[in-house]
C-alpha cells in the first residue's frame, strides 16, 4: 500500500451549469494533518461532500488507499467526520452515540467497551460516557464528536470547522488536544477551516483554494516542530504571509480595489 | 399553587352554571346533586362496567389501528415526494369530511356490526395523525441524515435511531389527539349505530328522558379518559423524552 491515503485527481464538481470546483487536484499523505483554507463560497463544502462520498464528481477522481471512490459495487472506505455542529444524536448517550458507528463499521462488539472507554479517557470525557448529550457543554460535545470520529479507526478523518462555533480559549485548548490526539494515533486528516491562524498551527501542510470555482491556488508546507505554540512568532509569521498572498487571489485587496476605483 | 388555585375556581364556576342550568331548565338537565346520586346508583350495576368494555375494546382498537395506519402514511408521505403527491389531496380531503359523514356511510355500507364503528373511527382519526407526523418527517433535521450516510450507517437502522427519535415528540402528540378524538367519535358511533358501550348507554337513558343517568354516565367516563390520558401518554410522554430534562 502507497503512502498516499486520498489522491484527488483534476476533480470537477458542477450544480447544473455552475461549476462549484474545478480540476483540484492534492494529494494526502498517511498521518498527514491538511489544511484546506479557502474564501467564502469557494466550494469547501462540496469537496468535503465528495472527499466524504456523499456526492459523486461531475468530472475527475477521488482515490482513497488506491480504491477509487464511486465505483459501482465498491464498498466506500471507513470514514470519521467532525463536522462543525457535533451532531451527536441526542436521544442516545455517548456510549450509545460511539456504539452506533462501532457497529456500521462492523467492528467486533466485544471490542467496544476496550476501544470507546480508552479513546473518551484520552478526551478527558470518561466520566460523561454515560450522559445525554443535550447536557454536556458545547466542548464536551466536541470532544464526543471526535471520539466518535476516531474510535472507528477510520481511513481518514474530515473536520469541518469543527471549532468555528467555540469560544476562543475552549477553542484553543481543543487545537493543541486535537494536534497531539492525531499525532498519537496517527490519523490521516483532512481539516477545512476559515482561520488561516488555525490551519497554520495545526497542519503539516496548507492547501490554499482559490475563489469559486475552487481549485489549488497553492501547497504550503508548515516547517514547524511539534509540539506547537499557538502564540508561536512564526505561526504568525506564516499567517501573515499567506495572507498578504491570497489577499488579491481572493479579491479582497482593498489597495488594488482603491486603485481600480 | 397558582394552578391548584385556578383549577379550583374554574370547578367551582362549572359547579355554579350548572345549579343555574338545572333550576332553569329542569328537566332537561339534572341537578348535581341528582347526577351524583344517579352515579352511585350506576357504579353498582354490572351493565356498567359490561358497556365500559365493550367501549374500550372499540376504544383501543381504532386507536391503535388509527395510529400506526396514520404513521405510516404520515412517514411515507414525510419521506417521498411521489407519495405525497399521491396522498396530500387524498388526506386533505378527508380532513375536510365532517366527522358524523364517516359514521353514517360507514353505517350505510357495513350495517351497524362491530367492524362499523371501528372503521369509521379510523377513517375520521388516521388523516389527523398521518398529517402531524407528515410534517414532523420534513422538519426533521436532515444533517442527522447526513451523518448517518457518512458513518455508513444501515438505512434500517438510520430510520430506527435517527428518525423514529425524531418523531417521538410528534407521535405523542398525534397519540394523544388520536386518543381524545377517538373516545368522542365512538361515543358517537355507539349513540348511533351499536346495541353496546357507554354511547349506546347514555343514548339509550337520553331517549328514555332519564337524563341524571345519562349524566352519570357522560361525566363518569369523560373523567376515566382524563384519567388515562394522564397517567398512560403523560407518563410515556415523559419516558420517551427523558433525554431532553
Amino acid at each position: 500500500m502507497s503512502d498516499i491515503v486520498i489522491r484527488v485527481d483534476d476533480l470537477s464538481v458542477s450544480y447544473g451549469n455552475v461549476p462549484a470546483i474545478s480540476n483540484l487536484a492534492f494529494n494526502v499523505r498517511r498521518g498527514e494533518i491538511v489544511c484546506v483554507v479557502g474564501p467564502s463560497g469557494c466550494g469547501k463544502s462540496t469537496m468535503l461532500n465528495v472527499l466524504s462520498g456523499l456526492l459523486p464528481p461531475t468530472h475527475g477522481s477521488v482515490s482513497v488507499n488506491d480504491q477509487v471512490l464511486y465505483r459501482s459495487g465498491q464498498p466506500l472506505p471507513r470514514l470519521g467526520y467532525v463536522f462543525q455542529t457535533h451532531r451527536l444524536l441526542p436521544w442516545r448517550t455517548v456510549r450509545q452515540n460511539l456504539e452506533l458507528v462501532l457497529a456500521a463499521a462492523g467492528i467486533p462488539k466485544a471490542e467496544w467497551d476496550g476501544r470507546i472507554r480508552s479513546l473518551l479517557d484520552v478526551l478527558q470525557i470518561s466520566r460523561f460516557i454515560d450522559s445525554w448529550p443535550m447536557r454536556l457543554s458545547g466542548g464536551q460535545r466536541l470532544r464526543a464528536s471526535i471520539a466518535r470520529a476516531l474510535v472507528i479507526e477510520p481511513s481518514y478523518i474530515l473536520m469541518d470547522e469543527p471549532f468555528s462555533t467555540l469560544d476562543e480559549v475552549t477553542a484553543r485548548t481543543m487545537r493543541h488536544e486535537l494536534s497531539s490526539i492525531v499525532a498519537r494515533t496517527r490519523s490521516t486528516v483532512i481539516f477545512v477551516t476559515h482561520s488561516i491562524r488555525e490551519a497554520v498551527f495545526l497542519a503539516d501542510r496548507l492547501i490554499i483554494l482559490t475563489r469559486s470555482p475552487a481549485r489549488v491556488f497553492e501547497e504550503k508546507v508548515v516547517d514547524i516542530e511539534r509540539p506547537r505554540l499557538y502564540e508561536d512568532s512564526r505561526i504568525g509569521q506564516i499567517e501573515a504571509e499567506v495572507v498578504e498572498r491570497v489577499l488579491d487571489a481572493w479579491g479582497l485587496d482593498d489597495r488594488k480595489r482603491a486603485e481600480a476605483a | 399553587m397558582t394552578k391548584l388555585l385556578g383549577a379550583l375556581i374554574a370547578f367551582a364556576l362549572i359547579l355554579v352554571l350548572w345549579f343555574v342550568l338545572s333550576a332553569h331548565l329542569h328537566p332537561w338537565v339534572p341537578s348535581p346533586v341528582a347526577t351524583v346520586e344517579a352515579a352511585w346508583k350506576v357504579l353498582g350495576t354490572p351493565e356498567l362496567y359490561r358497556d365500559l368494555v365493550a367501549t374500550a375494546e372499540r376504544l383501543v382498537t381504532a386507536f391503535v389501528a388509527s395510529t400506526l395506519i396514520g404513521t405510516v402514511i404520515g412517514i411515507a408521505v414525510g419521506l417521498d415526494k411521489r407519495v405525497e403527491a399521491f396522498f396530500q389531496p387524498l388526506l386533505a380531503l378527508m380532513l375536510a369530511v365532517p366527522d358524523p359523514v364517516y359514521i353514517i356511510f360507514a353505517i350505510l355500507g357495513l350495517g351497524t356490526g362491530e367492524v362499523t364503528g371501528i372503521v369509521a373511527l379510523s377513517l375520521v382519526v388516521t388523516p389527523f395523525v398521518a398529517n402531524i407526523v407528515r410534517s414532523s418527517v420534513q422538519a426533521r433535521d436532515t444533517t442527522l441524515d447526513e451523518m448517518a450516510k457518512v458513518y455508513r450507517i444501515s438505512r434500517w437502522r438510520t430510520f430506527t435511531s435517527t428518525l423514529l427519535p425524531q418523531l417521538v415528540p410528534a407521535l405523542i402528540t398525534a397519540g394523544r389527539f388520536s386518543f381524545a378524538l377517538s373516545w368522542k367519535v365512538v361515543i358517537l358511533v355507539e349513540a348511533l349505530a351499536q346495541p353496546t358501550g357507554i354511547g349506546a348507554r347514555v343514548y339509550h337513558d337520553f331517549s328514555m328522558f332519564r337524563m341524571a343517568p345519562a349524566f352519570a354516565v357522560a361525566i363518569m367516563f369523560c373523567v376515566v379518559m382524563q384519567i388515562v390520558e394522564r397517567l398512560v401518554l403523560q407518563q410515556l410522554e415523559q419516558r420517551a423524552l427523558r433525554w431532553r430534562s
